[in-house]
């Protein structure tokens, strides 16, 4: 049996004593999209933060395994070099930082954690044009402070960009469609399905079941109150769409 | 002040009293016998008490025994040195340069401690002159050289009508106890334009004291940077007075401060006439246990209306150790002006800094980025591109610990 790129065994977690994550188990294989649904306040963006090592968040019991490896110990830049890559619900707006200053540094450290070369600039310069052309990303974007003045559509296609660069074994997308019109989403979509190489596993979180029309899972979970209550094939998205929330988790709307 | 209650007097201020009269300033050292060093309970040395904090003073300095290395190599400056006080010989000037020596330091109407010391001790200053449009950066290179020592040294720079320059002074030199007292008085004429940066790298045992005394005429642009990256005390104070409609001046400060260091800008500014503008911005980042200390205040004259002028103060903290602190003051008698001022500390922001983690970025480097970006706007006025990158590596020197 090959090993999943993530595992998630009976994880509980929580913020200023308060318990948000109530043991989640999720095992996704590699190359596999799963997604994530779930109300408002479920703690979807809990357990992003979570797997990516946000230092608020306070992990009880359980374990999380990427790629076979307990990371739960892990800063998260180590995490980030193993594999592990969050595209944010809100990404972070940071004046005074160039993006490609950002960009560059992001890459080369992954690099050099895995005691790989640093890109050239000439290589870097290139690979940030053609993963941009593709998520119409314009060089005068990629000319401002990361994410500053970036409208909401311009933050999620940067995360993308970010995505396509440093190529994760695992992403996870935290509501990459909240905030997108029609035309917005189906750029984001193109760019998440162009990296959905058959190894590259993602956990796509939404509220809403349109984004799953473009990026189709292989699993849907439903997840309530801080845990896994039901999976199911891509169907499941549109039972959920059609009985609500209430139908799985038993709580009013 | 009157009161006549004798202060005791602590060793640097014995000192100083006996070398002010060696200096034949006798009246100033009378002076200073009355009133010793000022005390917290001055209101201008309020968070740096030189009665504390001066513990002793060296002897005065003699001529100094060769120097080290310039602290800031700037590709195609043109350089003076002034050496302990002293100024020194200099290669052929540019084009628009005027450089000459005068006996004594400069008359100001200042009535400072550190100014007086200076005025008394300094036995000549160096005079420049700049006319037209001055075209390489003029690097005043200010060392304390030698065993440790006590010396004053003085520049009066005028800035002529409708002239231009860049004027970097650096304060350096050997690895000892100095008090080092540097006065500058500069004066725009109608239509000049200025950028002077004044950056301080003295060695970690030397007291660094530096005074810049602006005048600006009608029409004249100033820009100031002042940073401090050395020395265990030092004190920055910067006064200005526009006394010409339609000037302007963007002042600003940067306190690099780490453990064991006090550290102070302490600014004055005089909007005396109408139509003059400025802004001051200022920055302090305190590590380890130390004390970083700004003082601003903007004081608008009675007729001095249209004026605007606006003073923000931002620190960050990088040690709960570190103390940082600020005092704005706006001191506004004309009832048409602009005037603001706003002040802040905090510490690196946690999320800026998961986000930059997230994607890989180690801790330190993330720190730096996030640091640089703080201080980017304090840099990013100057334009020429050898200064920019010598100052940028001052900072960054700092911020890696070198
Ligand atoms: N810093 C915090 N302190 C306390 N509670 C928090 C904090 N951040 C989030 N929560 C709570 O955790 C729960 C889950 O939030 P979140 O993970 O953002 O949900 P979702 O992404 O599913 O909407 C919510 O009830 C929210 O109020
Ligand atoms: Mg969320």
């Amino acid at each position: 049996m090959t090993t999943p790129v993530l595992e998630i065994r009976n994880l509980h977690a929580r913020i200023e004593e308060r318990e948000i994550l109530k043991g989640v188990n999720l095992v996704i294989p590699a190359g596999e999209v799963h997604a994530i649904m779930g109300r408002n306040g479920s703690g979807k963006s809990t357990l992003s933060y979570v797997l990516a090592g946000k230092e608020d968040y306070e992990v009880t019991e359980g374990e999380i395994l990427l790629n076979g490896e307990n990371i739960l110990e892990m800063e998260p830049d180590e995490r980030a070099a193993a594999g592990l890559f969050l595209a944010f619900q809100y990404p972070i707006e940071i004046p005074g930082v160039a993006t490609m200053t950002f960009l560059k540094a992001a890459i080369n450290a992954q690099r050099k954690a895995r005691g790989e070369a640093e890109l050239s600039t000439p290589d870097f310069m290139r690979a940030v044009k053609e993963a941009g052309a593709q998520l119409q990303i314009d060089s005068d974007m990629l000319k401002r402070p990361l994410n500053v003045g970036f409208s909401g559509g311009e933050k999620k296609r940067a995360e993308i960009l970010q995505m396509a660069l440093l190529k994760p074994s695992l992403a996870v997308l935290d509501e990459t469609d909240s905030g997108l019109d029609i035309d917005a989403l189906q750029v984001v979509s193109k760019g998440v399905n162009a990296l959905r190489d058959g190894q590259r596993s993602m956990l796509v979180i939404t509220h809403y079941q349109r984004l799953l029309n473009h990026i189709v899972p292989d699993v849907v979970h439903v997840f309530s109150d801080g845990r896994i209550v039901e999976s199911g094939d891509k169907d499941l998205a549109l039972q959920l769409e059609a009985k609500g929330y209430a139908g799985f988790d038993g709580e009013a709307a | 002040m009157s009161v006549l209650t004798p202060v005791r007097l602590g060793p640097a201020e014995q000192t100083l009293i006996a070398q002010l009269q060696s200096a034949g300033a006798a009246a100033q050292a009378e002076r200073l016998s009355g009133s010793g060093l000022p005390t917290r309970r001055v209101e201008s040395y309020h968070y740096t008490d030189l009665k504390q904090l001066l513990r002793s003073v060296p002897p005065l300095a003699g001529a100094a025994p060769g120097a080290s290395a310039p602290a800031l190599e700037i590709a195609g400056a043109y350089r003076l040195m002034i050496a302990n006080g002293r100024v020194q010989d200099a290669g052929t000037a540019p084009a628009g340069v005027i450089v000459g020596r005068s006996e004594g330091s400069v008359l100001t109407m200042r009535d400072d401690v550190l100014v007086r010391l200076n005025a008394a001790l300094a036995g000549e200053s160096l005079s420049l002159t700049l006319e037209g449009s001055v075209d390489p950066v003029i690097q005043i290179d200010r060392r304390s050289e030698g065993e440790a020592a006590h010396s004053a040294g003085s520049v009066r720079i005028f800035v002529a009508d409708g002239a231009s320059a860049t004027i970097v002074e650096t304060y350096s030199g050997s690895d000892a106890a100095h008090v080092s007292n540097h006065a500058s008085y500069i004066s725009l004429g109608k239509g000049a334009r200025l950028s002077h940066i004044a950056v301080d790298l003295s060695s970690g045992q030397a007291t660094h004291f530096a005074t810049h005394e602006y005048q600006l005429a009608e029409d004249a642009k100033l820009h100031t940077l002042a940073i401090h990256a050395g020395a265990s005390l030092a004190r920055t104070q910067i006064f200005a007075r526009f006394a010409g409609e339609g000037s302007h001046a963007d002042f600003s400060g940067l306190n690099l401060v780490k453990d064991g260091q006090h550290l102070d800008i302490t600014l004055d500014v005089n909007h005396a006439v109408p139509n003059t503008t400025s802004q001051e911005r200022f920055k302090q980042i305190a590590r380890g246990r130390s004390r970083a200390v700004f003082q601003g205040r903007l004081v608008v004259a009675r007729h001095a209306q249209k004026t605007d002028a606006k003073m923000m103060m931002q620190g960050l903290m990088l040690s709960d150790e570190a103390e940082i602190l600020s005092k704005p003051e706006l001191e506004i008698y004309a009832d048409d002006v602009v005037c603001g001022h706003g002040s802040t500390c905090g510490q690196i922001d946690e999320t800026s800094l998961f986000y930059l983690m997230s994607r890989g970025i180690p801790r330190a480097e993330a720190e730096t980025m996030l640091v640089r970006a703080f201080l980017e706007e304090l840099v990013d006025p100057i334009e020429d591109a050898e200064l920019n990158e010598a100052l940028t590596a001052v900072i960054d020197g700092w911020l890696l610990g070198r």
